[in-house]
């Protein structure tokens, strides 16, 4: 059942749109305050990964990606995880969104509206669909960062607890059980 | 080198010494210490206590320094590099219970993936804890396939001791009345899940011989008063048992074994004590016992007994026997047959097939089995029905049903297309749920013996101890890659019966030691000409020294392992004890 993700997203249709996001208007204040210490990225990525966080992982009913520490969990990743490639490819992609958002319209990816925001990661998302796997060792910035958002948001403890179900001692196995009784996935197998 | 005398020789003196800590180690000092030798057990590496020292247990999925605990690439390739091959041993969560390749080298004239851990417990705290018995068939396929050697014993020798390892480790699983899977001493079986459920009602009414079974495995479903009282509880279904069990869920040499041996106030645990080499004396004609390195001081220090019993895994015993040259033994100790390294088996595997259930999409399960459905062997059963023209021997199937989680939508992972796409609230929703049910089957087949899948001493390239290393020559041959192709197609025949939907086999390859089985490399046999070892685990040229760990194999079978070897410790440790009072050994 492993295809390649270029199998994957073939023909397949997006949703985008600040309904899906649950944002209207500008995403944030041209300036948001950061309220922790970035210690891989610079202030103004640690923002930039931030929003882009929160449209790939919005609040719902349950938490989203900003309030699961999701952006603080990136910076560690940049800073202990990754190796020199993947960083570098990870920060050139966030130089990136900046330079494509002034060019189609004038201004940071943070002072973008949320339609703005997210036509430009769809852009991202078919560029990174169409390049994978042809390129051997390297390969696109985006889906490295969305995989460490998705990872970020479900291993945190509102994803795996609240987003999903988490029971760290089970007890015991029940082979068929209702998905109505348990009502969402489990965080861990 | 410390040659000692008078009382500092009685000091270092032992009725027993067991070299290794391990699945075997740890039966052979339990064995050895009740019935009432005084047993010195010496272990390469750290001490790991029971409950103490698994350090990683009871982490939740946000306490991890990495991502998913999973190794920063440079951390893997630096330390790593051979650990890393199995692909979901060597995580944050347990990697202070493998080696580091960097610090324990050895040479691959061929490719060998060697997946070790060398502390207190060995591989008995990380392993797959599938348990299922040799059957009869196994013991004589050799000498009926004139392949390799004989057996010098039959299924019926060691039936008892297969009881006897299965009431004291505990084994869930379900009895099934087949004559090539013999039925043991279980506690009641896993349940299957629905799928898994379907799967056999469908695929046994196709083929009726393809037995589809829970998986044997040792964990206690319901513990035995003597379970109970060395401190272990029933399995809790976490399902994270390779970093240790805080409730003894699962049998280790830690929970098990070695306790039981510490309460008859016989066992003495040496870790850091790296045994080079046994002592032969060449007046009495025996081992007077073994050379150690300490890996601390590394001061050389020996340590003396009546019987040794070699458990250090059937690589590092094979080592040690060929580090022990003297001029009764030139070649290696008791390697009179020349047959000392040879004969590397291991289990093949990453064959098999998978696919999708459309059904039961309202089902789920709860709790985190850690075991799968089993598929006995049905090939070459010794009828005409089950006979291959196309191989000899054949495998097994160990595999599950699931609905996959979350990380589905991973681009590393190859993403799910029937997955959410997308960002924001609706992708998030969705990946809430639990994606669509998956099915597979993995096969494990039986290696032959072949005399040149060996493994030497190379005097030329030392660790860091200056001690010499391994170098491994082992390669599966046509018999095997037959037997492959039929896994493969068998598997997917099976999950198409079932009405499974995109089915695919699939032959992900296998590289030599992957099975993390390794085993044969002091085989046991009739004729000390062409075998290491006697029907009692004795080097034939030595009688004190027994080796009972995968050294031992003297054919594969397709069935995991270590409940062989944990039995063959249980007899042999008998056998010494017996022998010792008449004075033989």
């Amino acid at each position: 059942m492993l295809l390649s993700r270029r199998d994957a997203i073939r023909g397949l249709t997006f949703t985008f749109g600040a309904a899906a996001t649950g944002f209207a208007g500008r995403a944030m204040a041209a300036e948001p305050a950061l309220a922790w210490t970035p210690t891989a990225l610079t202030p103004d990525q640690a923002r930039l990964v931030d929003v882009v966080a929160e449209l790939i992982i919005p609040r719902t009913d349950t938490p989203g990606a900003r309030e699961a520490g999701v952006p603080q969990f990136i910076d560690r990743a940049l800073a202990d995880y990754f190796d020199k490639a993947q960083a570098e490819r990870l920060r050139a992609g966030l130089v990136r969104m900046d330079v494509d958002a002034r060019a189609a319209h004038g201004d940071v990816f943070v002072a973008l509206t949320p339609e703005q925001q997210v036509e430009l990661l769809a852009g991202y998302d078919r560029e990174a669909s169409s390049t994978q796997g042809q390129t051997a060792g390297g390969g696109h910035f985006f889906p490295l960062l969305e995989d460490l958002v998705t990872v970020g948001y479900f291993t945190s403890e509102p994803g795996a607890t609240v987003a999903l179900r988490y029971d760290p001692v089970p007890g015991a196995y029940h082979g068929c059980v209702p998905l109505a009784e348990l009502g969402r996935g489990w965080a861990t197998r | 080198m410390a040659n000692l005398n008078g009382r500092a020789r009685q000091e270092n003196t032992y009725d027993a010494i067991v070299v290794g800590s391990g699945i075997t180690g740890g039966w052979a000092a339990k064995e050895l210490t009740q019935k009432g030798l005084k047993t010195l057990v010496l272990e390469r590496g750290p001490m790991v206590r029971h409950l103490e020292d698994y350090p990683t247990a009871t982490l939740d999925p946000w306490q991890t320094k990495y991502p998913q605990g999973q190794l920063p690439p440079d951390e893997l390739n630096a330390h790593y590099a051979v650990q890393k091959r199995t692909g979901y041993t060597l995580t944050e969560y347990t990697k202070h219970f493998f080696v580091r390749d960097d610090q324990n080298p050895y040479t691959e004239e061929s490719r060998y993936d060697w997946i070790r851990g060398y502390h207190v417990g060995g591989r008995s705290l990380t392993w797959g804890r599938q348990s299922y018995r040799h059957s009869p068939i196994d013991f004589e396929a050799n000498a009926r396939e004139g392949i390799g050697v004989d057996w010098p014993i039959r299924y019926e020798e060691l039936a008892p001791w297969y009881d006897h390892v299965e009431r004291f480790i505990g084994v869930s699983g379900q009895a099934e009345g087949l004559p090539h899977l013999p039925d043991g001493q279980y506690q009641p079986p896993m349940e299957m899940n629905c799928v898994e459920k379907a799967f056999k009602a469908k695929s046994e009414a196709r083929f009726p011989e393809r037995r589809i079974t829970m998986g044997r495995t040792a964990h206690l479903t319901d513990p035995t008063e003597e379970q109970l009282a060395l401190g272990r509880t029933k399995c809790q279904y976490r399902n994270m048992c390779i970093r240790g069990c805080p409730f003894g869920g699962y049998y280790s040499s830690n929970s098990g074994g070695l306790v039981a041996a510490e309460r008859t106030g016989n066992l003495v645990i040496r870790p850091g004590s790296i045994v080079t080499s046994l002592i032969y004396d060449e007046k009495k004609g025996k081992a007077t016992g073994v050379r150690i390195l300490d890996a601390t001081t590394r001061q050389e220090e020996e340590f003396y007994a009546d019987v040794v019993f070699l458990c250090a895994s059937a690589f590092n015993s094979a080592w040690i026997m060929m580090n022990s040259t003297s001029s009764r033994f030139p070649n290696g100790f008791g390697n009179g047959s020349d047959q000392l390294g040879r004969n590397v088996m291991d289990h093949h595997l990453g064959v098999g097939a998978s696919g999708e259930a459309p059904e039961f999409a309202d089902m789920y399960y709860s709790g985190r089995r850690p075991n799968g459905i089993y598929v006995p062997r049905f090939r070459n059963l010794g009828d005409a029905a089950t006979k291959r023209n196309d191989y000899l021997r054949g495998f097994g199937y160990q595999g599950g049903a699931s609905r996959p989680g979350w990380d589905r939508d991973l681009t590393r992972q190859g993403r799910d297309p029937s997955g959410p796409r997308g960002f924001g609230a609706a992708r998030k929703a969705a990946l809430s749920q639990p994606g669509p049910w998956v099915i597979g089957l993995g096969g494990f087949g039986e290696i032959l013996p072949y005399e040149d899948n060996r493994i030497t001493l190379n005097r030329d390239k030392t660790d860091e101890f200056g001690l010499p290393t391994l170098s491994m020559n082992v390669t599966i041959r046509e018999n095997e890659l037959a037997m492959r192709r039929d896994m493969q197609t068998a598997a997917a025949e099976m999950l198409e019966a079932a009405g499974f939907k995109n089915v695919e086999g699939r032959d992900g390859g296998y590289a030599p030691g992957l099975g993390i089985h390794e085993m044969g490399t002091a085989r046991m046999g009739r004729d000390p000409k062409t075998s290491v070892l006697n029907a009692h685990n004795q080097v034939h040229e030595c009688k004190n020294v027994y080796v009972t760990d995968g050294a031992a194999m003297t054919s594969a079978s397709c069935v995991n392992p270590s409940l062989t070897y944990m039995a063959l410790t249980a007899r042999a440790a008998d056998h010494a004890v017996q022998a010792r009072k008449r004075g033989e050994l």
